[in-house]
């Protein structure tokens, strides 16, 4: 009986003791609460917060911590709708700022009186295989030949496959003079070979990583941050014509208490900023910020890339291509 | 005795085959997923297995995980213990319902405790949307992980302590009563020490069950890295992010934490252990 309580004993000592008296900082830090997709983990924990921490502790203001939250874009939207207390969030699509606006969450549009409409930060959607590329894969439509397995994120919780769904259409469309049919059945070939659907770009990412599948189709941040750390044991595949995601920041007013107000406009400013744009870049995403158009030398060249503006936006292309085509004509004759 | 052992040994010569198939299975099924764990976690040495440990938001998940587990399995030995005596000693109407009712949550997906809860504190649920006002919010904060593993494992202290109570005989309490002792008195000297055994294994699985919990917490915690983030959530949100070897250091704390739990369940509480 001796050995167990003194167990007990040591881990809840192990448990309690950052909130012992004398273990505790003086004054508890002022946070900020921040919500993003999948993808954004590495480059917001171990870039941008710490480099925003270090500017506004340069300027002699009392420490600020950072609070953060990432899975996939619509997971994190259904988290913000359903009230957890997320201050800012950074989301992969605008119809998932949208879908906050009407929720009530915030207000209609309020992003897009942000810098750049509220657009952070884009990258472009790319085809990853493997090393050697030995299903020689070279576009898009190369992933709707049989005996391809492609691994794709979920377009219900991931902005990453929602990008993906009207990168893969969109191609199809430009690629035949906007030929609809031909767009819908290349769509069509390539959801036939999706062997794995992930939560996120990141999961899907992580699957692929683990053997499943010969492509994978996302965010070209992902492999290129891969490559800068030595991790990447693929290779990139830059489709001859392809979108380039633009991803939206949303400012949730009612949970941002009046002594907090001044560090968030900062953050939300400093995201702009040419040095925290710098470090998106140093992560593989592309600048917003015209001076940094071509900084990172990893980034490949795009022969045609398109916009979700060219397809009248995600209020045009959400209903029409996504849910319209994807879902209600291709999944269902898939899946009968 | 020598018998005894002779006889027993010659039933293993008899079991050898059965009980070689039951390794073959167990190793692929248990034994090995097991290995791979810490396999893993020590694969960068232990400087780095380490070093995953050391950092700030696993430490604060480890820590949170076992506040919550410490609480939960404290407030259920309270509410565990009440619920078994009631059920055992007292008859009622509705005493059947009321058995299955505090049994339910063994049987019920932890995903949909999860979702009634929110549904119900949630600051949109049903209770959720009076109290938001207020300022009171116990979703998405400690307060809502705790109300989960309370629900979730709150069949297990009831498991464990029914059954002493039930073997107990009413007259030793009843001969407390005649000679004056009042309910707490005979509570505390009589049954106490009688469920004792059944607390503490109750206690134990409660916490073993809390410190794993996962399917009720992602959804009512919000998953937030500093605050609400347990263990198995980093666990999985590393693991999902690619960082595996984060993910197996605090699997391997985890892992090994319950080994620890189910040795002293084992030691304590089976005939032939230091005690009972």
């Amino acid at each position: 009986m001796i050995l167990p309580i003194a167990f007990c004993v040591g881990l809840l000592t192990y448990a309690v003791w950052p909130w012992l008296p004398f273990a505790r900082a003086a004054q508890p830090p002022r946070t900020i609460v921040f919500y993003g997709f999948s993808i954004l983990s590495d480059v917001m924990t171990s870039g941008i917060f710490p480099a925003f921490q270090k500017a506004w502790a340069a300027e002699g203001k009392a420490p600020v911590e950072f609070v953060s939250s990432f899975a996939g874009s619509g997971t994190v939207t259904n988290q913000i709708i359903l009230g957890v207390p997320a201050q800012l969030a950074l989301l992969s699509l605008e119809s998932d700022a949208e879908r906050l606006a009407s929720a009530g969450v915030i207000a209609p549009g309020s992003w897009r009186r942000l810098p750049f409409q509220g657009v952070v930060n884009r990258t472009p959607f790319v085809i990853v295989v493997r090393k050697g590329n030995p299903s020689a894969i070279h576009d898009f439509a190369d992933l709707a030949r049989s005996g391809i397995g492609v691994v794709h994120p979920d377009p219900a919780t991931s902005g990453g496959a929602n990008w993906s769904v009207v990168a893969e259409y969109g191609a199809g469309l430009r690629r035949s003079g906007g030929n609809a049919q031909a767009a819908e059945a290349q769509l069509r070939g390539i959801w036939k070979n999706v062997v794995a659907q992930a939560a996120s770009a990141r999961a899907a990412r992580v699957q692929f990583d683990q053997g499943f599948g010969d492509a994978l189709v996302t965010y070209e941040q992902e492999p290129l941050w891969d490559r800068t750390r030595g991790k990447f044991r693929g290779e990139i595949v830059y489709p001859s014509s392809t979108i380039l995601s633009e991803h939206t920041l949303v400012v949730i007013d009612k949970h941002i208490g009046p002594a907090d107000r001044e560090v968030i406009a900062r953050f939300v400013d400093f995201l702009w900023s040419e040095p925290a744009q710098r470090i998106f870049v140093a992560y593989g995403f592309r600048s917003v910020l015209p001076q940094l158009e071509g900084a990172n030398p990893g980034f490949g060249k795009i022969e045609d890339p398109f916009l979700i503006a060219d397809f009248g936006g995600w209020t045009h292309a959400r209903p029409e291509i996504v849910d319209g085509i994807w879902k209600r004509r291709v999944m269902a004759s898939l899946h009968p | 005795m020598r018998d005894r052992s002779w006889e027993a040994r010659g039933r293993g010569a008899r079991a050898a085959a059965p009980v070689g198939l039951l390794l073959l299975i167990l190793f692929p099924l248990i034994l090995l997923p097991l290995a791979a764990v810490f396999l893993f976690a020590f694969r960068g040495g232990p400087q780095s297995f380490l070093e995953a440990l050391r950092s700030r938001e696993a430490q604060f998940a480890l820590r949170f995980s076992l506040l919550i587990a410490f609480a939960t399995a404290g407030v259920n030995a309270v509410l565990g213990t009440f619920a078994a005596y009631v059920l055992s000693r007292h008859r009622f109407p509705g005493q059947r319902a009321l058995a299955i009712v505090v049994n339910l949550p063994v049987a019920i997906p932890t995903v949909v405790v999860g979702t009634s809860l929110l549904l119900l504190w949630g600051p949109i649920g049903l209770l959720g949307r009076w109290l938001d006002p207020l300022g009171i919010q116990p979703m998405f904060a400690p307060a809502g992980v705790l109300l989960a593993h309370l629900f979730v494992t709150f069949p297990y202290m009831v498991g464990a302590v029914k059954p002493v109570l039930d073997e107990i005989e009413t007259t030793y309490e009843e001969a407390a009563y005649t000679i004056g002792a009042n309910a707490w008195q005979t509570f505390r000297l009589v049954l106490l020490p009688a469920i004792k055994g059944g607390l503490f294994s109750g206690a134990l699985l409660t916490f073993a069950h809390s410190l794993g919990e996962f399917g009720a917490t992602v959804l009512v915690s919000g998953n937030l890295r500093l605050r609400t983030q347990t263990a198995p959530l980093y666990i999985f949100a590393q693991f999902e992010a690619g960082n595996v070897t984060q993910a197996n250091a605090v699997a391997a704390v985890l892992a090994t934490l319950s080994f620890v739990i189910f040795f002293f369940l084992l030691r304590d509480t089976t005939p032939g252990g230091s005690r009972k």
